[in-house]
């Protein structure tokens, strides 16, 4: 089950019936589906899928709704269709077979199609899908390849009147068409692309931004006419079970409240008292620290004090890889792999360059509420920001995080590396903080400082609340320790 | 190996009774009764009223002359007015 997401937002839903694609955020984007009975124009360059949401749009019909299909293909060959998908599980020579899918092959055989003079119209084009629908009583027609008409035939009036029989008498008998358009790089509008867009009802745009290792795809609905539909963009993979789209959080701010009734504790005695009794429930913390301060064991105690409450967890590792983290647990004496067997904490791991923010939003929420976690502990946010991330996008990830969070009042702990202050005396500790991560940090509920002061031939480990939004918490700077099993808050810090 | 000594088969694809189809009809029986002298098996298929046989020859435009035997098939798309294209496509000597 994927996340829970809500109805369109924008005006109130107009009376055109929907048809599902069955790719849930796909459909969500469309604000429910397909207007059933008209054509769709799905336009991309190469590499954006295209032909997989065709085939999965012929496929979740078949499967999943009872409604069978045909398959229109002017280039790619009905064998190659086949081969493509059958790695996603779809047996579409076993559907052919038993009269749910029909292709209608116009690719481009060996035979040559010589013009001898005169005119000619492309109506058998027509009489073919009609032949093809009325075979299997499809409702839902895809097509693939209309463009590449334009180089094999001259006759672009005969092509454009083509495209408007097809698409009207489709229309006249109900079907509902998804048809496959290249995008051009130049805008050749008049032509290829001009002529789709002209007969359709609607346009999807698919794009495809390459990073340094991986490829983000982004869709979003450039019209649909008559119809109401979410506006934006949203990302999606092709995965091993075909598109999956992860769909917007959507920021319900009303119903998102911390309860400053109900506390989580660290389980470390002054902490959770510098903090008023401990972590209000649905507040965003971000526990900041150079490297070595000991941030991930204090979100480790964090989960694991949770789960001696009965509370389950999730634990974003960004930093470093889950093995390593139930690693380090181990010599604290925590077992984090028992923990996830026993569906008490859910690990989400995430690629450190390339990471898309919705994929990342989605895959924290799905852990979320599999094993109905109320603590989650991500290490670091400061991993987020890479080649895709930019600084913008992961402020604008946290705040879709931290919506999601409150509204189902669940409890973080975000770890952020600081670099600065080795060294320092205390006024100048406290302020380098606030400038530096000012941005990301007024996003957050409360600011828990780890800091570094190096005195004659020791090192102290220092620790501040800087703030704690809508509660009381203790402005002082107290020493701690790290050992094995538990994190120990010695005395105040005297200079 | 001149035209005559092999069976050619031929199918004339259309769409319907239109002026165009009976162009292409004609034009197409002048052609071959002149260049195969009747050594020819000639099919003349509606397109409206076998969809499926269209399907099976992958015929995408009408009027559309296909040469099956002998091979390679051919398509030659048009009216088929133009004489010497309709020879060239459909792969016969011209006299």
């Amino acid at each position: 089950m994927g996340p829970r997401t809500e109805a369109a937002k924008t005006e109130p839903r107009m009376g055109l019936e929907r048809v599902a694609t069955g790719i849930p955020g796909f459909d969500a984007l469309l604000g429910g589906g397909l207007p059933k009975g008209r054509a769709t124009l799905l336009s991309g360059s190469t590499g954006t899928g295209k032909t997989v949401f065709l085939t999965s749009f012929l496929q979740a019909g078949i499967q999943q709704f009872g409604e069978n299909g045909v398959f229109v293909t002017l280039e790619e060959t009905p064998a190659d269709i086949r081969a493509n998908v059958l790695g996603f599980g779809w047996d579409l020579e076993a559907w052919v077979g038993e009269g749910k899918l029909a292709f209608v092959d116009g690719s481009p055989a060996d035979d040559w199609i010589l013009e001898a003079g005169g005119s000619y119209d492309l109506s058998p084009l027509l009489a073919r899908v009609d032949h093809a629908v009325k075979k299997v009583g499809a409702s839902r027609v895809s097509i693939d390849g209309l463009d590449g008409l334009f180089t094999r035939f001259s006759n672009k009036e005969a092509i454009r009147s083509l495209l408007n029989t097809l698409t009207c008498h489709l229309k006249a008998i109900g079907v509902t068409c998804l048809i496959a358009g290249e995008r051009q790089e130049s805008a050749d509008t008049l032509s290829r692309f001009g002529a789709l867009e002209f007969v359709s009802d609607g346009v999807i745009e698919l794009d495809l931004i390459r990073g340094q290792q991986q490829s983000i795809r982004k869709a979003s609905v450039r019209k649909l006419r008559g119809c109401s539909y979410r506006s934006g963009v949203v990302e999606y993979e092709i995965s091993a079970r075909g598109i999956e789209v992860f769909p917007k959080i959507e920021v319900a701010t009303l119903v998102a409240k911390t309860d400053f009734s109900v506390r989580r504790k660290f389980g470390i005695l002054q902490l959770d008292r510098m903090l008023g009794g401990g972590a209000p429930q649905g507040h965003m913390l971000l526990l900041t620290g150079n490297t070595g301060t000991g941030k991930t064991t204090f979100g480790m105690q964090f989960i694991v004090e949770g789960m001696r409450g009965g509370e389950h967890s999730v634990f974003v590792a960004l930093e470093e890889s889950v093995s390593q983290v139930k690693k380090t647990a181990l010599e604290h004496g925590w077992d984090f792999g028992q923990a996830e067997q026993a569906g008490k904490l859910a690990f989400v791991s995430g690629r450190l360059i390339d990471t898309s923010p919705d994929r990342l939003l989605f895959e924290i929420v799905n852990q979320v509420e599999r094993v109905n976690a109320t603590r989650i502990v991500l290490d670091s946010v400061s991993s987020l920001l890479s080649a895709t991330m930019n600084e913008e996008q992961v402020r604008q990830f946290l705040i879709q995080l931290s919506a999601f969070l409150k509204a189902r009042g669940v409890t973080a702990v975000l770890n952020y590396l600081c670099t600065a202050n080795f060294g320092a005396v205390k006024g100048q500790l406290l302020s380098n903080v606030e400038t530096n991560e000012m941005r990301i940090s007024s996003l957050a509920d409360g600011l828990v400082m780890l800091l570094y002061v190096e005195r004659g031939q020791s090192v102290r480990r220092l620790l501040n609340v800087l703030k704690l939004r809508g509660s009381q918490h203790s402005k002082e700077v107290f020493r701690y320790e790290i050992r094995k099993g538990k994190i120990v808050i010695q005395g105040k810090y005297e200079e | 190996m001149t035209a005559t000594d092999r069976r050619v088969v031929l199918r004339l694809y259309i769409t319907g009774h239109t002026v165009n189809s009976r162009a292409a009809t004609d034009n197409l029986r002048r052609i071959i009764d002149e260049e195969l002298l009747g050594m020819y098996e000639l099919e003349v298929i509606d397109v409206l009223e076998h969809p499926q046989l269209a399907e099976e020859d992958k015929i995408l435009a009408t009027p559309t002359l296909i040469k099956i035997l002998p091979p390679p098939i051919r398509k030659v798309i048009g009216d088929l007015s133009d004489r010497d294209k309709v020879l060239l496509g459909l792969d016969l000597t011209v006299r």
